[in-house]
């Protein structure tokens, strides 16, 4: 018995000692917990890096800035979209930038509303891509880990307007509640953590106004009292980005693994995919608009040389092709992806005072717009002044209502060149400016422009919420016209 | 201490103490011409021990005193009972025969056991069957030679990986490959790969799996385990199976040193190179052009040049013709040199052996090579009859260096698509490659010439690799063995990665130092009981309790250098960007087992052995990580239990065995972290920190509530059968396996914030037929011929994943649209990618505006990896001193997906593609004209048009059926006679010659399908322009001095 005890005794000694020997399972590989001031580049980053890369060269080449000349851009240039965009879906849009804003909004709302406020207006922006591109889309019940295993496809009419019954808050009253984070008294604030304003709130501010111009404008064909009431409110209270130093650009940097997505893309891994549009060169010549031109694309050897939108014919030569000039990318990667500008603010307000009613005179917020797009680009007062004294026409609105509307959205739709997302917006909403289709057309159906872009195949897969069979890409989006 | 011991046995086994005597009892076994016999079996009758001679032919066992006689045994030999006298030394000489069936195996734990004993399938390969046929890798030796295994090499380039699954795979995402033992201490057979620029794992060297250090000429015998049964006493890890190898030992009978002298040259080259067309050169739509693509579709040779056909530049026609051999001379003679020394010596107590030997290959790839030093020390003492111990230090020095392969800027990925007018020798030399400044000289801007990417960007692996163990085991009674061994795997692996500056895949240059460490550290008490005629009458019992620890480290580091300043000093100290890439990642997982094993003997002919294991691991959570797992197996000779004593039925024996195996989780999985964020591909990226920002976000794994281990469950079947005086043996087994509870990463909707979920989920089942059969078909006193065939059905099926998912990608790289992939329904590691959609009939839809096929529809099953069956067959003949063997294997079925014969079709370079290139072609399928109704498509099409159809790098015309016959290995060997080896003074002299991979036929499909570009995994059937096998034709001395 004596023997049996001593046993159990070095059994329970073993067993007992092991509890520690095994308590090696705590990871030294990642922290578990990281402060804001990490959190949020990561999330801005996101943001620009989703507005920049796979999204922005299927729309700049549905709206003919670009043409594709080999591979992806190519296959999206004559509409063969499906099974595309799973990495923009998942690891720039859920997984880079919604879930890490939420995740700043979880853990700073209560203490640290600077970084909330910030968060939350980026997540409007991000939520309003999302939306604008694919329609239905996760927003309620998304980047919520475990709480939603299968979110909710939230309809678009409900992401911009709101529905209480699901639960569901609308982006103005999000970009509100930011708005109002940011009046509040917060423990911690952002530095040069807010690579975008370096911490300057009021710019901040600036942002979200704007922001809410953005959301109004598209619901011109929809809801146009929303959009004149929320236009109306932001011009009154008058914070909103109206010098092209206070533009919500986010910055890159020159050197390997900083730089933009347009200028790895473009300049350094995939040189060959993607040029100058004939149809855009066209464009431009017949507004004698080359100046301008010569600073958004390269003019190898003083030439222009295009492709055109679905040509199968042999490419030139790679070193003359026109390509995205520095304003883009940069002498090394390191210009800012631009996504609210003061141009577009003007041409939104242009638009609204044209078709809404809002308070400012159409022609002069169209007039600065033109100017704040060929300054922010770099022409000089001279060139600018000298465009406009020969061209009266190009820069003055007449005619109908929509002869000016269609010359706004075509003078917003230059001033948007590296951003497809927003003039492939515009484009859908207003039908400016005219596009005709690409050569070879292909896809869902050939003879329309998309008008969204299929949801991605990992999420068709794996959340049963998703609207299956998806939705074609000539099924037109709530909003548009 | 010893009261304690028996304590516990008493208190665990609750089993009397009985008293037995045992003594030592040592021999010599020859043949009827006096020549030793290595591994004969010697087994106690009527007691499951047993032991093997030396390769003197030396035996020493210990023998119960009440035991009667010996049974000696060996293949092929007739089995000679011996009396147990009081003699200590006993010469047995065999005589040939027929009796192959009575065999000593080593199984879990390093036991040496009477294979009848055992109820579960087995099977073992002696020294004989994989030295001196050419083979470096020692899991490549065993290809076509054991049934239930499925072997393929990653290609033929120097030390490139092996896959080895047993019995199919079991775990989603884990490791499938089976454990590896030696000597009785698991080591590492990992792949560790160092990400070979933007295309990382697609795009790497083919790295070892490090089974490769093992020297094969050092390797007395290897025993392949192949359920989870046979492995239950090695825990988790062994739940794919067991590799267990037992390597040579010193010490005779005789107490003579005795020195081997082994030395083989080899020759390698390229094969499977499919046939090209000589008739087109380089060129785009019959127009001749240099500079804008690698297409073979220019003009044909010999056309009258003019400005219009690109032939004529400035009035002078341009040098145009074919190049015949202008890829095959790309690959070039592989040579290896391999020589060891072994010095062995002792008795069969205290005996001691050191080896030291030397591997040299040169590859078949420009600038690859293998060298492998490995120096070995062992020895055995024993201290009064009672306490013995052993041990041994084995260092290991692996130098790989490998050339880049994979899709596009690769060494390999270029060579598959040479303009059939390239003559590309003039680009061989370093001053031709590239230009005087260094950088890559070549026809297209931002591709690499395939020389350049071969010199200036390889990867290097250095290894420096420690495997000790020692062992200690005393008798504290006559019945009762308390033994400890101890074992230590330790190695580094220094690897440098380098993108000359210019280079494709990184045009700015960049240097990876990537070091791995790793370690395992295994202890294992081991307390063995034996007592017969317990309870009753020839009823014999050994009991097994054991206890083990085991830890495991693993480190990779690596800093990786971009943005070179400047080209030709490849330091990191060049870079001006160090934190992209760069990282530090740790494991550590330790796990504690207790075990016990209990096996019946009833009259040597039914046993019965249950056994049973609670780990308890690091990696589960802290309440919940303790689980139990149990084993039953039983078998039964019926012939001797019924006396049956037919000339007919010489032997037979049923066994079934049910097995449970439970498998930890990897460490770290039960936290929610955050990392330091990247974004993007190989097109854009983006990598924090931004300058010295740092950009930490939320990692896209979401960590579970709870976890808990996951079962595989196994139940086998199986007959035993000697037939015509054991002339004939079958081994047949049928197995069932269901691995359920998988803990996986399972994708979940990335609307979620997360990508993927760690969850136990899932079931998958692997149902399977093996059988082996070995016929001694002549046996006469100077001419023997020995036939052994294996065969292997295997069918897997995944049951189910998580609820709504139906399939997701096996972790590892993979090109979007042949993605390797599990899928509910079907076997593991389908291939999933865009297939052409199909009329109602199933034939493939024309898009009537071009002729070319419909969009393809995405997500669909492009492949099958699975094969249907294997058959390995191998022949041994010998006369007088001559023998001779051959190995052939045949696998039906699989797929596997083939980027190099797209390219050959697209780019125009495959001979079909010169045949009527001039005239229109039709691509197969039907245009629907309405809905519902078909016509034969009747668009034609230009042969370019038509080729690249056919020629899509994921297209399922580039699938092709694996079915391959192949002459595996090929052997001579004459061994010099006794009375020259006597006038020589020497102990033994063999020369061989062999040959390996001699040919294949692979009836559909272009390329040897017996290749896999990111070698062993779980990844499997895809050849994403990777190097070919090789062949290897060599010779070898062995000297006995």
């Amino acid at each position: 018995m004596r023997r049996i005890s001593i046993v159990s005794l070095l059994l329970l000694v073993m067993f007992t000692s092991c509890k520690k020997y095994l308590d090696i399972n705590q990871t030294p590989n990642n922290p578990l917990n990281v402060p804001a001031s990490t959190i949020l580049p990561t999330a801005t980053v996101a943001v620009a890096f989703a507005n920049s890369n796979d999204l922005n060269r299927a729309t700049s080449a549905i709206v003919q800035h670009i043409a594709g000349v080999a591979n992806q851009t190519a296959a999206y240039d004559v509409y063969n979209l499906d099974g595309s965009f799973d990495n923009q879906w998942n690891f720039e849009i859920y997984n880079g930038a919604v879930n890490n804003l939420q995740i700043l909004i979880d853990q700073n709302s209560a203490n640290n509303p600077a970084y909330s406020g910030i968060a939350k207006l980026q997540l409007a922006y991000i939520i309003s891509v999302a939306a604008d591109i694919w329609g239905d889309v996760p927003y309620s019940q998304a980047g919520q880990g475990l709480k939603y295993e299968q979110p909710r496809f939230d309809k678009v009419q409900d992401i911009y307007q709101g529905n209480s019954g699901l639960n569901i808050t609308s982006l103005f009253d999000l970009v509100k509640s930011g708005l109002a984070d940011l009046t509040k008294t917060s423990t911690l604030k952002p530095g040069t953590d807010d690579i975008v304003y370096k911490g300057d709130l009021t710019k901040w501010t600036r942002m979200g106004n704007t922001l809410l111009l953005k959301l109004a404008i598209q619901l011109t064909n929809v809801n146009p009292t929303l959009a004149k009431s929320t236009i109306s409110s932001v011009l009154t209270a008058n914070t909103y980005i109206n010098a092209n130093n206070l533009d919500f650009e986010v910055p890159f940097g020159p050197s390997v693994g900083n730089q933009n997505a347009i200028y790895t893309f473009n300049t350094l891994n995939r040189p060959g995919d993607q040029m100058l549009s004939s149809r855009f060169l066209a464009l431009e010549r017949s507004l004698n608009d080359t100046v301008r031109l010569a600073k958004l694309f390269t003019k190898p050897n003083n030439v222009f040389t295009s492709y055109d939108n679905g040509s199968t014919a042999a490419a030139p030569t790679n070193a003359n092709r026109s390509k995205y000039n520095t304003f883009f990318t940069g002498a090394t990667g390191e210009a800012p992806i631009r996504l609210l500008t003061n141009a577009q603010v003007n041409f939104i307000l242009a638009e609204a005072a044209l078709v809404l009613g809002t308070t400012g005179d159409a022609n002069a917020y169209y007039q600065a717009g033109i100017r704040a797009h060929m300054s922010k680009i770099g022409m000089t007062t001279a060139e600018i002044d000298n465009y406009f004294n020969t061209n009266p026409s190009v820069v003055t609105l007449s005619g109908t209502n929509d002869d000016k509307l269609k010359q706004i959205i075509t003078q917003k739709y230059i001033s948007l060149v590296g951003n497809g997302i927003e003039a492939f917006n515009d484009y859908r909403r207003t039908g400016y400016p005219v596009l005709a289709l690409p050569l070879n057309a292909a896809g869902d159906n050939p003879n329309v422009i998309p008008t969204r872009l299929p949801y991605t195949p990992a999420e068709l897969a794996r959340n049963p919420n998703a609207p299956n069979p998806r939705p074609k890409t000539d099924v037109k989006l709530w909003w548009a016209k | 201490m010893r009261k304690i011991l028996m304590g516990a046995i008493c208190f665990l086994l609750c089993t009397g103490i009985v008293h037995a005597q045992s003594r030592t009892v040592t021999g010599k076994v020859t043949d009827n011409t006096g020549t030793p016999i290595p591994n004969a079996s010697v087994i106690v009758k009527n007691f499951s021990t047993g032991t093997k001679t030396s390769s003197d032919g030396t035996f020493s066992i210990s023998v119960p005193t009440n035991a009667k006689q010996l049974i000696i045994s060996s293949v092929g030999m007739e089995d000679v009972t011996v009396n147990i006298g009081t003699k200590s030394f006993y010469d047995v000489t065999l005589r040939q025969s027929e009796k192959v069936l009575s065999e000593v195996v080593v199984t879990s734990l390093g036991i040496a056991r009477d294979k009848r004993s055992l109820g579960y399938a087995t099977q073992n390969i002696k020294a004989d069957q994989i030295a001196d046929k050419g083979e470096v890798n020692v899991v490549n030796a065993l290809q076509g030679k054991v049934s239930g295994v499925s072997i393929t090499n990653a290609s033929g380039s120097a030390g490139a990986s092996v896959n080895i699954n047993i019995r199919g795979i079991t775990s989603f995402t884990g490791n499938n490959q089976p454990l590896f033992i030696v000597d009785g201490i698991p080591i590492s057979n990992d792949v560790d790969r160092t990400n070979g620029g933007p295309l990382g794992t697609l795009g790497d060297n083919q790295p070892a799996n490090r089974a490769l250090d093992l020297d094969i000429n050092n390797i007395e015998s290897i025993n392949i385990l192949k359920g989870p049964t046979a492995a239950a006493l090695y825990g988790s890890r062994a739940s794919s199976g067991a590799i267990i190898i037992t390597t040579k030992k010193g010490g005779s009978a005789r107490n003579k040193a005795e020195i081997i002298v082994n030395s083989s040259y080899s020759i390698q080259g390229a094969i499977g190179l499919p046939k090209l067309q000589n008739d087109y050169g380089q060129g785009t739509n019959g127009i001749y052009s240099t500079n804008v693509s690698l297409n073979s579709w220019g003009p044909k040779f010999g056309s009258t040049p003019s400005v219009a056909n690109g032939l004529l530049v400035n009035g002078n026609p341009v040098d145009y013709r074919a190049y015949p051999n202008n890829i095959n001379d790309f690959f070039q003679k592989g040579a290896i040199f391999d020589n060891s020394v072994t010095v062995n010596g002792g008795d069969l107590k205290q005996n001691y052996i050191l080896s030291a030997s030397n591997l040299n290959q040169k590859g078949i790839l420009p600038n690859t090579e293998l060298k492998r030093t490995s120096i070995k020390f062992g020895g055995n003492t024993m201290i009064r009859d009672k306490i013995s111990f052993g041990g041994s230090v084995n260092f290991i020095n692996t130098i790989q260096k490998g050339i880049l392969g994979g899709n596009g800027n690769s060494s390999l990925g270029i060579i598959a698509q040479i303009p059939r007018s390239l003559d590309l020798t003039s680009y061989k030399t370093k001053g031709t490659y590239q230009n005087p400044d260094g950088t890559n000289n070549w026809i297209i801007a931002g591709q690499d010439n395939p020389y350049y990417d071969a010199y200036k960007n390889p990867l290097t692996s250095n290894v420096y690799r420690f495997l000790g163990n020692v062992t200690t085991g005393m008798d504290v009674t006559k019945w009762l063995n308390v033994s400890y061994r101890l074992g230590l795997d330790a190695y580094t692996d220094r690897r440098k990665q380098i993108f000359a500056v210019s280079s494709g895949r990184v045009p700015n240059g960049q240097v990876l130092e990537n070091t791995i460490f790793r370690s395992e550290l295994n202890g294992d008490l081991i307390i063995t009981g034996k007592k017969n005629n317990i309870f009753t009458k020839d009823l014999n019992l050994t009991a097994i309790l054991g206890q083990n620890i085991n830890e495991r480290y693993f480190q990779s580091t690596q800093v990786q250098g971009d943005n070179l300043a400047f080209p030709g000093f490849y330091n990191v100290s060049n870079a001006t960007t160090l934190t992209v890439g760069s990282f530090e990642a740790n494991t550590k997982t330790r796990l504690v087992g207790f075990y016990g094993q209990m096996s019946w003997a009833y009259k040597n002919y039914l046993f019965l052995e249950v056994t049973g294991r609670a780990d308890q691991s690091s990696t589960l959570p802290k309440d919940k990580n303790t689980y139990f797992y149990p084993s039953a197996s039983l078998g039964f000779v019926f012939t001797d239990a019924f006396k049956i004593n037919s000339s007919i039925l010489s032997y037979g024996k049923i066994r079934a065995s049910s097995a449970k195996v439970g498998k930890d989780a990897p460490p770290y999985l039960l936290d929610n972290t955050y990392a330091s964020w990247a974004f993007g591909n190989n097109v854009a990226s983006f990598t924090f920190p931004f300058g010295s920002t740092a950009g930490f976000g939320a990692s896209t794994r979401i960590a579970p509530k709870i976890l808990s281990p996951e079962f595989t469950t196994s139940n086998e079947v199986g007959v035993n059968l000697g037939l015509f005086k054991n002339r004939v043996s079958i081994d047949f087994a049928y197995f069932k396996q269901v691995s359920k509870d998988q803990i996986i990463n399972v994708a979940i909707p990335v609307s979620t914030g997360y990508s993927t979920k760690t969850t136990n989920i899932g079931e998958m089942t692997n149902k399977g037929i093996e059988a082996l059969v070995n016929v001694g078909v002549i046996s006469t006193r100077t001419f023997r011929w020995d036939v052994s065939a294996n065969y292997t059905r295997i069918r897997n099926k995944v049951v189910s994943i998580a609820p709504g998912v139906d399939n997701f990608g096996i972790p590892g790289s993979a090109f979007t649209g042949s993605i390797p992939s599990i899928k509910v329904g079907y076997p593991y590691g389908v291939i999933l990618g865009g297939v052409i959609p199909r009329s109602n009939d199933g034939q493939r839809l024309i898009n009537p505006a071009t002729g070319g096929y419909q969009p393809l529809i995405a997500n669909q099953v492009l492949a099958d990896p699975n094969n249907d069956y294997k058959i390995g067959f191998t022949n041994n003949l010998k006369y007088k001193s001559f023998s001779f063997g051959f190995t052939f294997d045949f696998n039906k079925g699989g797929q596997v997906l083939s980027f190099t014969s797209a390219l050959y079709k697209s780019r125009g370079m495959l001979d079909k593609t010169g045949v009527d290139r001039d005239k229109p072609h039709i691509l197969p399928g039907v245009i629907e004209v309405t809905p519902g109704k078909y016509i034969d498509n009747n668009i034609q099409v230009a042969a370019q048009t038509y080729w690249q159809a056919l020629g899509g790098l994921q297209s399922e015309f580039n699938v092709y059926d694996a079915t391959v016959f192949r002459l595996r290995e090929i052997s001579a060997s004459y061994d010099v006679p006794s009375d020259v080896i006597k006038k020589l003074k020497i102990n033994g002299a063999r020369f061989s010659v062999f040959a390996r991979n001699v040919f294949y036929v692979a009836p559909n499909s272009l390329i040897d399908p017996e290749v896999n570009t990111q070698g062993a995994g779980n990844i499997r059937g895809l050849e994403l322009q990777s190097a070919p096998n090789a062949r290897t034709v060599g010779v070898s001395l062995k000297l006995s001095l």
